[in-house]
């Protein structure tokens, strides 16, 4: 029976030892797997960390050149808020002078509007003419009317001699006076037919005259209603307002 | 010299410009003869008691550079009065004063083609003894016409350009040019 | 009351229009110038058609016009030019002043009786 327990005992640290060794042997390859495993982690680890450090370089050089390119760009948009800045400026120069071109067209249009009143002027000078070519006309007619006075004497004077010549040599004073008013009539005649030679050219330069003032002032009108449609155009343009 | 202010192919172009306006206005009927001849002189106004009684249709354009005025004389005998007038009953006067207006009009309408700037004044009549005087106009140019209407009707037709300044422009030197009065244009 | 007015300072120009429209069977009054077109323009405050010439004694065409517009207000009355004058500076003064249309003389009737009609309805 000891021996049976022996056995039993030896048999057991037996198995115990083998069981023992099995599992440190077991323990140890799991140990080396495990250390391999390891080493298997830390190498990717390591790699993993080198990728990362390069990785974190490349980032440290984007960053480095987007801190470049931000300097850039906050100098551009500097120069820009500068550039934007002084065409504001012009703009508003711009405007000021547009809103002078506008006052001056608007004066402009006034000035010719104004001066439309000259058809008036117009009425006036055609009153005028027509009032001159009637005086015209009068003297016409007081020509006309000496001239028959003139023609008249003539025939009494003739009328006269006549008489006179009937009388005889009572007659002959008479005779000699009714000449002399027969040559007075003759020279009022002339005089009267170069009065009447006068007032016809008289007649032309006149009529000439005014005819030149009266076209005149219509071609003056007609260029101020060319001006002042031109100004009202201008005024109302778009780009002024 | 006065004279030497309108330039030959001016006075052309005037000469081309009146006979024109003649031709187209100074008929009632279109188509109706017109026959134009040169006068280097006037006839001598006739002054005796019985002379046909005769006038004048004065019209005057003017221009920045130059004045052209426009004597039309016109005879009031059977002929005349029957062309014109007819049956109407209407002064052969106020008759022609109405055709002159009209070939002035003709001659203005083409002048503002080449002088933007032209005014014509309204007709005015006056004793066809005036025409002894264009002198006293002291025009730089001047022209007088005898003109025939429908071979029947005589009348006279004299220019003068005065100026103080050069006058120089080219018509058109066409027999007629277009025709573009008589009707409505809308606006 | 008429409903269409001629003015013109020539006699014939006034036989030759109002008598080609009276044939035509429209109703027509006529003036002698300006001033006479607006007295009567005044008086006749529905006439539908007014035919002018521009160059008249006491008050030219145009000048008549914008009296016509301007002191008796009339916006509505139709004007037609009738006229020697047709230089550009003269219709733009024709057409600020509120003319309709504008004809060169000599008129050549048949071509603007249907207008005529139109503008005098």
């Amino acid at each position: 029976m000891f021996s049976y327990v022996l056995i039993a005992l030896v048999g057991g640290a037996i198995g115990a030892v083998i069981a023992l060794v099995v599992v440190a042997q077991r323990g140890r390859s799991a140990l080396a797997n495990v250390r391999a495993e390891s080493e298997l982690r830390i190498s990717d680890l390591m790699r993993e960390n080198a990728d990362l450090q390069t990785q974190i370089e490349d980032a440290g050089h984007e960053l480095h050149a987007f801190e470049t390119e931000l300097a850039t760009s906050r100098a551009s948009i500097a120069a820009q808020a500068d550039t934007a800045q002084a065409a504001q400026a012009a703009l508003g120069d711009v405007r000021a002078e547009r809103d002078r071109w506008a006052a001056l067209s608007k004066q402009i249009s006034g000035e010719t509007s104004r001066l439309r009143g000259l058809a008036h002027t117009f009425e006036r000078w055609h009153e005028q003419m027509i009032s001159l070519m009637t005086q015209n006309q009068e003297m016409h007619a007081r020509n006309e009317e000496l001239s028959a006075i003139v023609r008249h004497v003539v025939i009494v004077s003739l009328n006269a001699s006549i008489e006179a010549a009937r009388v005889g040599a009572a007659g002959r004073g008479f005779a000699v006076v009714a000449g002399e008013v027969r040559e007075l009539a003759a020279r009022s005649e002339a005089l009267s037919r170069s009065y009447s030679d006068s007032l016809h050219r008289n007649d032309l330069t006149t009529t000439a005259t005014f005819q030149d003032i009266q076209a005149g002032g219509k071609m003056i009108t007609a260029s101020l209603s060319s001006v002042e449609s031109l100004a009202n155009q201008f005024q109302s343009h778009p780009a002024l307002h | 010299m006065a004279t030497d202010l309108i330039s030959a192919r001016a006075r052309a172009s005037f000469e081309r410009i009146f006979q024109r306006a003649a031709q187209s206005r100074l008929v009632r009927n279109a188509g109706d003869a017109v026959q134009i001849d040169a006068m280097q002189t006037l006839p001598e106004e006739d002054r005796s008691f019985d002379a046909v009684a005769a006038e004048v249709v004065v019209l005057t354009i003017s221009s920045i550079a130059f004045r052209l005025v426009l004597l039309l004389r016109v005879q009031h005998d059977a002929a005349t009065q029957a062309y014109y007038v007819g049956d109407a009953a209407r002064t052969l006067r106020e008759t022609f004063i109405e055709y002159g207006n009209l070939c002035c009009g003709a001659i203005n309408q083409e002048l503002i083609g080449h002088f933007p700037d032209l005014g014509m004044s309204t007709p005015y009549v006056l004793s066809a003894r005036c025409v002894s005087y264009l002198d006293a106009l002291k025009p730089a140019y001047q022209a007088m016409y005898a003109v025939t209407i429908d071979g029947t009707v005589p009348l006279q037709a004299m220019i003068c350009v005065c100026a103080n300044t050069p006058v120089d422009f080219m018509a058109d030197m066409s027999a007629a040019v277009e025709e573009s009065s008589g009707e409505l244009e809308f606006f | 009351m008429a409903n269409i007015l001629v003015v013109d300072d020539s006699s014939t120009v006034r036989d030759e229009v109002a008598g080609f429209l009276r044939k035509n069977g429209m109703d027509v009054d006529t003036a002698v110038d300006g001033k006479d077109g607006l007295a009567k323009v005044r008086a006749n405050p529905g006439v539908k058609l007014v035919i002018s010439d521009v160059n008249m004694p006491n008050m030219d065409g145009l000048t008549m016009v914008e009296k016509i517009r301007g002191e008796l207000g009339n916006k509505t009355v139709n004007v037609v030019m009738l006229t020697t004058e047709s230089s550009p500076a003269m219709k733009d003064r024709g057409k600020a002043a509120g003319v309709k249309g504008w004809i060169v003389k000599p008129f050549k009737g048949e071509a603007v009786l249907e207008a005529f009609r139109k503008l005098a309805a």
